[in-house]
């Protein structure tokens, strides 16, 4: 199946290295401390955090830094045939798992000893680079909740089809059975903190693919930005400052 | 912009703040006797109420009810299936509520809420008792098969009134609802019929007349609580916290009274105090339908 064509446009009409178009928003769920939505394209996630706050289970309570919990999961309409099991399969627990260890390595976690922060994403529409954009709204999620990070972490995902290094891989190419390189991205220190890959890449092409998802982790991270300073504006005028 | 004069104004407004958290009963009593509750509403009145149709793309029909902060997000998905015995002329609806950990400080995850499961069922119940979906209108080929309807509701943020808010969210769903067209190939089988193949198809959609659902009575509902001889309409979730006497009347657009639920509490109702409440659902009905009108059309135009 050709996923790029001639003229060098993919099924969705993108080019290449074009990401799909993408749209957040804070402050979605008012119970929440802080909260966020995150569409890339059709994926649409919803992020919330609560926290810190009192450790539930008081055996896991750490005294010298703060627990990290995250939870994964896709609402049942969210993929193409409907899911039985939402949560608790394999591929939400390894997600979760993902998730909370990459944002477990941005929080300042040495700042809030014996306390809890709590990561819960929904996944409302699937289709394709949903734990990028679940890295990405939690992060908008920390920073609405004001907790401490030591850097944003951004999430894009890479692929390579027809020859062709491809950014931001929508649910057809991803299930094209070509490699998918999902980086996770701290953009002020410039270094990265997730690296997943799936499928057989020469090593050469992989260093191009992996630069490629480096670039869309970077042209995120300026749009989160830009949305974290209109959302403190905003506080500011309210204030009356 | 003046400076507000902070230190007087920030200690008061934190003594408010403290009375608030450690004498709730009392700071909601001293507003009740003013008719007035501390978001500024009257009594009777409810919050202020959206719908957003078609929210969810990927799914056949979807809707997004909001009442104050109480968000629902409402999807329907389809699958053809083989009718039972006894009814072969009927498909199914299945109706699934659920309150994941982002919506509420109280949930946590692995452990489901309490009230979800409640409301689940109070919602199954509503919807076949309005009589609203017409279950015929889901057969296909008769005996061989019908649609199993797939209603999924999600609660994204729980802020009091969670079945009311569950079961608009239902509604315009419902309404919303576009049927996929199917045909039957050649094993007998149904298939869907993809909208893009251009040409003439080779087979017939079996259903191509009905692509929507009619929907008669539909219900709607409002949650009051009781204490002492207020009667507060569409509670939020620190005045339930409080104040456990909930009572939620479900009315049909021809005002007929489709359901009453009092699940205990420890103010006991006199009839006129259910009157009461069955009043001020009626004129909140009249709102509603209103609203999922104005959403319906809006959708309509496009």
């Amino acid at each position: 199946m050709e996923y790029v064509s001639p003229e060098g446009l993919r099924l969705d009409g993108r080019r290449p290295m074009e990401m799909r178009q993408i749209r957040a928003e804070i402050g979605a769920v008012a119970k929440a401390d802080g909260s966020a939505v995150f569409e890339m394209g059709n994926t649409k996630v919803i992020a919330a955090v609560y926290g810190p706050r009192e450790v539930q289970n008081r055996s896991q309570q750490m005294n010298d830094k703060a627990l990290v919990r995250c939870e994964y999961s896709m609402a049942n309409f969210s993929t193409g045939d409907r899911m039985r099991k939402p949560k608790g399969d394999r591929r939400s627990t390894e997600i979760s798992l993902v998730i909370r260890q990459t944002m477990e390595a941005c929080i300042l976690t040495h700042l809030m000893p014996r306390s809890q922060i709590d990561i819960f994403v929904q996944v409302l529409q699937a289709d394709g680079g949903t734990r990028s954009a679940c890295i990405n709204a939690a992060t908008l999620a920390l920073a609405d909740a004001g907790i401490p990070l030591r850097d944003l972490v951004t999430s894009c995902s890479s692929g390579y089809l027809n020859s062709t290094p491809l950014l931001d891989l929508n649910y057809v190419e991803d299930s094209a059975g070509g490699p998918d390189v999902t980086v996770g991205f701290l953009p002020k220190l410039d270094k990265v903190t997730l690296l997943q890959m799936d499928s057989k890449l020469p090593i050469d092409i992989f260093e191009n693919v992996m630069q490629l998802a480096i670039e869309g982790c970077k042209a995120v991270a300026n749009y989160i930005r830009e949305i974290l300073l209109e959302n403190t504006k905003q506080l500011e005028y309210r204030r009356g400052l | 912009m003046g400076l507000p004069d902070t230190s007087r104004d920030l200690s008061s407004e934190v003594e408010v703040d403290a009375f608030r958290r450690l004498f709730p009963l009392r700071f909601y009593e001293r507003h009740l006797s003013e008719s007035i509750r501390p978001d500024g509403r009257p009594l009777g009145r409810a919050r202020d109420t959206t719908i957003a149709l078609g929210a969810v793309a990927s799914a056949d029909g979807s809707g997004l009810a909001k009442i104050g902060s109480t968000t629902m997000l409402a999807a329907i998905k389809m699958e053809v299936m083989t009718p039972s015995m006894e009814s072969p002329d009927e498909g199914c609806l299945a109706i699934d509520f659920h309150m994941p950990p982002i919506c509420s400080p109280i949930v946590r995850p692995g452990r489901p809420a309490e009230a979800a499961p409640v409301v689940s069922k109070q919602l199954s119940d509503t919807i076949s008792s309005s009589g609203m979906v017409d279950l015929k209108e889901l057969s296909l080929v008769s005996g061989k098969a019908a649609w199993m309807v797939y209603l999924d509701i999600y609660c994204l943020d729980a802020d009091g009134a969670l079945f009311d808010a569950a079961l608009l969210s239902a509604v315009a769903a419902l309404s919303y609802l576009q049927i996929p067209a199917v045909s039957l190939n050649e094993d007998g089988r149904v298939v869907v019929v993809s909208e893009e193949d251009g040409g003439k198809p080779e087979k017939e959609p079996v259903n191509r007349e009905n692509r929507k659902l009619t929907l008669k009575s539909i219900p709607f509902s409002l949650t009051c609580i009781l204490h002492k001889n207020y009667i507060l309409a569409d509670p939020t979730a620190e005045e339930e916290s409080i104040m456990e006497t909930l009572v939620t009347v479900v009315l049909d657009s021809s005002s007929q009274l489709i359901s009453l639920y009092k699940p205990g509490g420890p103010v006991l109702a006199n009839t006129s105090a259910i009157q009461d409440s069955i009043a001020l659902t009626r004129q909140r009905v009249r709102e509603l339908q209103k609203i999922l009108d104005e959403a319906n059309s809006g959708m309509e135009v496009d």
